[in-house]
C-alpha cells in the first residue's frame, strides 16, 4: 500500500511426488508416479465389490435388481454357470448404465418427435387464465410493498454510510487543525503558555535584537487561534483553514521602504526611486492564508527595524548638512542640488491606493545597481550583528569582530587595529553609494554631450565593467576620425570616487576634479584642443616637415576663458610656415618667403639677391573654405599643398 | 610595523632629566615633527619558579605592556623567547600566583611624548623605577620598513639630526635576526635591556653611594 519494503514472497508448489532415496551427491530419486492403468488398478483393488450396498433405497433396488437380476440369472443360470449373483461385481455398474440408456432413448424419442413431427407432436398444456390472477390493485399493493422493504433497506444503509462519511469530515477537520498546526510549526517558531500558542515573527534569530536592537524591541508576537466557527451544515468554503493566526495591531497590512533621488537643481536629472522590500505576495495555489499574513507582518517588522536603525544614525552622526527626519521619512542631501530621501510607506488594511503612486517607473528611473546594493546592506546589517555573537568563539574572546581576537598575539597598532573596526553606520554607507552613482551618471552624461556637440576631435568613452559600490573608471579617448593610429597623444583615465574625479594624463599628470559638472567639461574642452596641436606635431612628423616650436600654453595672443591656447609651429623642407593655435577657433597661418610672394612691391632697398628668401608676415588661410572633413585633414591637405614637389 | 631603534640618552651636563627631555622634544618640533599623544612601556618583573631551590640562579620572567600595540602584552625572558598575547595574560599571571611571584617594586615604565615625522615615528620617554626618573629612553622608528638590517644607515642618520652628538651603536637584536624580518617583540627585548641596564646602575650606583 503506502511505503513499507516489498516483501518477497517465494511460492513453492508442494513436492508432488515422493522422495525414494537421496543419492549421495545430493540426486533425489522420485517415486515414479502411477500410471493410468496402475491407477485404476490400485482403485479398484480398493472396491469390495463383495459387499452389497449398504443404504436402504440402494439395498432395496439392489434386492430389486438382485431378485430381477436373480432371474435373468436363473435364465441363465441354466445358460452358464459360472456367474453367481452374489459375486457379479459390476451389477450396479451395469444397471445404472441400462438406465442411462433408458433415458437416451426416450431423449432421443422425444426430440425426433419434437423435429420430425411423422407420426407425433407436441401440444401445449392448455393453462386456466383465471386461475392465479389477481386484481391489479393486490398487484400494486405488493409491488409498493416489496418497493418499500428495498427502500427501507437502502435508506438504512445510506444512514449508516453518512453518519461513517460525516464522522470521518469531523475526524478529518480534528486532524487538519493538527496538521495545519504542524505545518506552521515547520515554518514558524511557536510555543504553548498555558492554553495559549504563541509564535515569534521578529527577527531575534537572525541577530537583530543586539546592540542595536535594543532600541527597537519589538516583540513582534503571533497568536494562533482555532477556527471554529464554521457550520457543519453550510458548504465549507473554498479557502477554509481551520487555523488562525492573530498578528499585532501595528503590523497589520504591508509597508516598504522607498528610496529616492531627487534633483532640485534643473541641470542634473532625477536619478529615480526604488522600492525595497515590496512584494507583492501573490498567493500561490496551495498556500496558507496564515503565511501571507505572517510573511506580510514580518515584512513590516523589518522595514519598520529597518527604519529606527537609520532614523537614529541620521540623527547620530554629524555632516556637514544635516540630515532631516521628519516622521517616517529621512531627507538628507550628499550634494548641494541633489536629495535622497528614504521613507516608510506603510498601508493599513485593504486601503488600496491612497498616495501610492502608480507603479510606472521608467526602465530609466530604475537603479538595479542600488536597490540590489541596499539590499545586501540591509542584509549584511543583520549578519553583523549575528556573527558577534555567533558560536563557537573562544570564551575570553571579546565581542567584536572575529579577526580583533588576532589584536593581541599579532602585536596591531592603533591603525591596524582602527581599520579592522568598521565604523560606517547604515545610513553612511547609503549615502555614500548614492554619491557615487550621482557622480559617475552625471559624468556620463557630460562626456556624452560633449561628444554629441563637438565632432572635430571625437571622444570615446571606455568604461571598465568591474566597478566597486564607491569607485568607477572610464577611459577617455581623444581622436581624429580617420587619424587614430598617428594621434594617440590624449587619452585619460577617470576614476570617480565618491566625491571626486581623478584623472590620470597619458603623460603622467594626476589631476582631481570636484565633483562640479562644469570642471570637468572644461577640462575636457582643454583636452580636446591641445589633441588638435598635438596631431599636428604627429602629422608633420609623417609627412617630413620640421617642428620648429610647440607649446602646450602659449602666452601670447588673446586671453582663453577656459585653459590655455596651444599653438605648434612646422617649417616644411624648403621653408614654408605654418603656425596654428587652436581653442577659440583654429588659427592658421601660412608664412612665404618673399620671392614667392606675388603682390610685392619691387624695391630698391633690396642689394642682395638672398634677402629674397627671407620670410614675409603671415596670411591667414580661410579655415572654413579649407577642404576636408576635420582640422587634422585639412592640416593634411595643406601641409601636401605647400610641399614642395622635388 | 616598522624597524625601531630604542637607546638612552644620557643627561645632559648640569640639567636634570626632565630638562633634557624637554630639550629634546623641543629639537624635534623645531625638526617639524608634529606631536601625536603620549606613549607609555612598562616592565613588572616575576620570579619564575619556586624559590625553595637554592644553587639555581632565579630566572625572571618580564611582562611588558606597549602603548603602542594597545591590545598586547609582551612576555619575555632575557636573551630568551618572547610571547605576544591578548591582555588576559595579565589576568592569568594573578592566577600563576604561586609560581611567578611579582616582584613589585621592579617595576620600570618609560612614559613622554610621540612625535611623528612623516615616515618616522620618535619617543622620548623619562625611564622611572619607583616612581624615580632614572633615565632618557628614545625610540626611533622607521615606518615603511620591515628588514633591519637595510634601513640602519637611514635611522642613524636621522638619529644624528636631533640626538646630541651620542649615536647608538646597532642593537643587539638586528644581529640576532634569520631572516631579517623586524617584529615587535624585537623592539619589548631593546627596551628590556634598556631596563636592566638602568637597574644595574641603580644598583651599582645606590651602593657606591653607600
Amino acid at each position: 500500500m503506502s511505503g513499507g519494503p516489498m516483501v518477497q514472497i517465494s511460492i513453492e508448489s508442494a513436492c508432488e511426488k515422493q522422495v525414494q532415496e537421496v543419492a549421495l551427491d545430493g540426486t533425489e530419486t522420485y517415486v515414479q508416479p502411477l500410471s493410468m492403468s496402475q491407477n485404476l488398478a490400485k482403485l479398484a483393488q480398493l472396491i469390495d465389490f463383495g459387499q452389497g450396498s449398504a443404504s436402504e433405497d440402494e439395498g432395496g433396488e439392489g434386492e430389486a435388481r438382485g431378485q430381477e437380476w436373480g432371474k435373468q440369472e436363473q435364465e441363465e443360470d441354466e445358460a452358464t454357470v459360472k456367474f453367481q449373483p452374489s459375486l457379479w461385481p459390476w451389477d450396479s455398474v451395469r444397471n445404472n448404465l441400462r438406465s442411462a440408456l433408458t433415458e437416451m432413448c426416450v431423449l432421443y424419442d422425444v426430440l425426433s418427435v419434437v423435429k420430425e413431427k411423422k407420426y407425433m407432436t407436441l401440444d401445449p398444456v392448455s393453462q386456466d387464465s383465471t386461475v392465479g390472477k389477481t386484481p391489479p390493485v393486490l398487484q400494486l399493493l405488493g409491488k409498493k410493498k416489496s418497493l418499500a422493504t428495498a427502500a427501507q433497506l437502502l435508506l438504512k444503509g445510506a444512514e449508516k454510510l453518512n453518519k461513517s462519511v460525516a464522522e470521518n469530515q469531523e475526524n478529518r477537520r480534528q486532524r487538519d487543525f493538527n496538521s495545519e498546526l504542524l505545518r506552521l510549526r515547520s515554518q514558524w517558531k511557536l510555543r504553548k503558555i498555558s492554553d495559549k500558542i504563541l509564535g515569534d515573527l521578529s527577527y531575534r534569530s537572525a541577530g537583530s535584537n543586539s546592540l542595536q536592537g535594543r532600541f527597537f524591541p519589538h516583540q513582534g508576537t503571533f497568536e494562533v487561534i482555532k477556527n471554529t466557527d464554521i457550520d457543519l451544515d453550510k458548504k465549507i468554503p473554498e479557502d477554509y483553514c481551520p487555523l488562525d493566526v492573530q498578528i499585532p495591531s501595528d503590523l497589520e497590512g504591508s509597508a516598504y521602504i522607498k528610496v529616492s533621488i531627487q534633483k532640485q537643481a534643473p541641470d542634473i536629472g532625477d536619478l529615480g526611486t526604488i522600492n525595497l522590500f515590496r512584494r507583492q505576495l501573490k498567493p500561490k495555489s496551495g498556500t496558507q492564508p496564515w503565511h501571507l499574513k505572517l510573511e506580510a507582518a514580518q515584512n513590516v517588522l523589518l522595514c519598520k527595524e529597518i527604519f529606527a536603525q537609520l532614523s537614529r544614525e541620521a540623527v547620530q552622526i554629524k555632516s556637514q548638512i544635516p540630515h532631516i527626519v521628519v516622521k517616517n521619512q529621512i531627507i538628507s542631501q550628499p550634494f548641494p542640488g541633489l536629495q535622497l530621501s528614504i521613507s516608510l510607506c506603510h498601508s493599513t488594511g485593504d486601503k488600496k491606493n491612497q498616495k501610492s503612486t502608480p507603479d510606472k517607473n521608467k526602465p530609466d528611473d530604475h537603479l538595479y545597481v542600488l536597490e540590489h546594493n541596499l539590499h545586501q546592506l540591509m542584509r549584511e546589517f543583520h549578519k553583523q550583528t549575528l556573527s558577534s555573537v555567533v558560536m563557537p568563539h573562544p570564551a575570553s574572546a571579546p565581542f567584536g569582530n572575529k579577526r580583533m581576537r588576532l589584536a593581541g598575539p599579532m602585536a596591531y597598532d592603533k591603525a591596524e587595529i582602527t581599520s579592522l573596526q568598521q565604523s560606517e553606520g547604515l545610513l553612511e554607507k547609503i549615502i555614500k553609494q548614492a554619491k557615487h552613482i550621482f557622480l559617475r551618471s552625471r559624468t556620463a552624461r557630460t562626456i556624452d554631450s560633449l561628444a554629441s556637440r563637438i565632432e572635430d576631435p571625437q571622444i570615446q568613452a571606455h568604461w571598465s565593467n568591474i566597478n566597486d559600490v564607491y569607485e568607477s573608471s572610464v577611459k577617455v579617448l581623444i581622436t581624429s576620425q580617420g587619424y587614430e593610429q598617428i594621434c594617440k597623444s590624449i587619452q585619460l583615465q577617470l576614476t570617480i570616487g565618491v566625491e571626486q574625479i581623478r584623472v590620470v594624463h597619458r603623460d603622467g599628470r594626476v589631476i582631481t576634479l570636484s565633483h562640479q559638472e562644469q570642471e570637468l567639461q572644461d577640462f575636457l574642452l582643454s583636452q580636446m584642443s591641445q589633441h588638435q596641436v598635438h596631431a599636428v606635431q604627429q602629422l608633420a612628423k609623417v609627412m617630413g616637415w620640421h617642428v620648429l616650436s610647440f607649446s602646450n600654453h602659449v602666452g601670447l595672443g588673446s586671453v582663453e576663458s577656459i585653459g590655455n591656447a596651444s599653438a605648434i609651429t612646422v617649417a616644411s623642407s624648403n621653408g614654408e610656415y605654418s603656425r596654428n593655435g587652436p581653442e577659440s577657433g583654429c588659427k592658421v597661418m601660412v608664412q612665404f618667403p618673399r620671392n614667392q610672394c606675388k603682390d610685392l612691391l619691387k624695391s630698391d632697398v633690396i642689394q642682395d639677391n638672398k634677402w629674397n628668401y627671407l620670410r614675409w608676415p603671415h596670411k591667414e588661410v580661410h579655415w572654413s573654405k579649407m577642404e576636408g572633413r576635420n582640422f587634422v585633414y585639412k592640416m593634411e591637405l595643406l601641409m601636401a599643398a605647400l610641399t614642395p614637389c622635388p | 610595523m616598522g624597524v625601531t631603534c630604542v637607546s638612552q640618552v644620557p643627561v645632559a651636563e648640569g640639567k636634570s632629566v626632565q630638562q633634557t627631555v624637554e630639550m629634546l622634544n623641543r629639537k624635534l618640533e623645531q625638526l617639524g615633527a608634529v606631536k601625536q599623544g603620549n606613549f607609555c612601556v612598562d616592565c613588572e618583573t616575576y620570579h619564575a619558579g619556586a624559590i625553595g631551590n637554592p644553587g639555581q640562579p632565579p630566572k625572571f620572567l618580564y611582562v611588558m605592556h606597549n602603548s603602542e600595540a594597545p591590545l598586547s602584552c609582551f612576555a619575555l625572558f632575557e636573551n630568551g623567547p618572547c610571547l605576544v598575547a591578548d591582555p588576559n595574560f595579565d589576568v592569568l599571571m594573578i592566577k600563576l600566583k604561586s609560581y611567578f611571584q611579582n616582584a613589585k617594586s621592579n617595576k620600570v615604565e618609560s612614559r613622554g611624548a610621540r612625535y611623528q615625522y612623516c615616515d618616522f615615528l620618535v619617543k622620548v620617554g623619562t625611564a622611572t623605577m619607583a616612581s624615580s626618573a632614572r633615565g632618557i629612553t628614545v625610540e626611533v622608528e622607521y615606518c615603511p620598513c620591515v628588514t633591519a638590517n637595510d634601513c640602519w644607515n637611514l635611522l642613524m642618520e636621522f638619529m644624528q639630526s636631533f640626538l646630541p652628538s651620542h649615536v647608538p651603536g646597532v642593537p643587539s637584536v638586528f644581529g640576532v635576526k634569520t631572516d631579517g624580518v623586524y617584529s615587535p617583540s624585537d623592539t619589548m627585548a631593546q627596551y628590556l635591556e634598556l631596563f636592566s641596564k638602568l637597574r644595574k646602575q641603580q644598583a651599582a650606583t645606590g651602593s657606591g653611594m653607600r
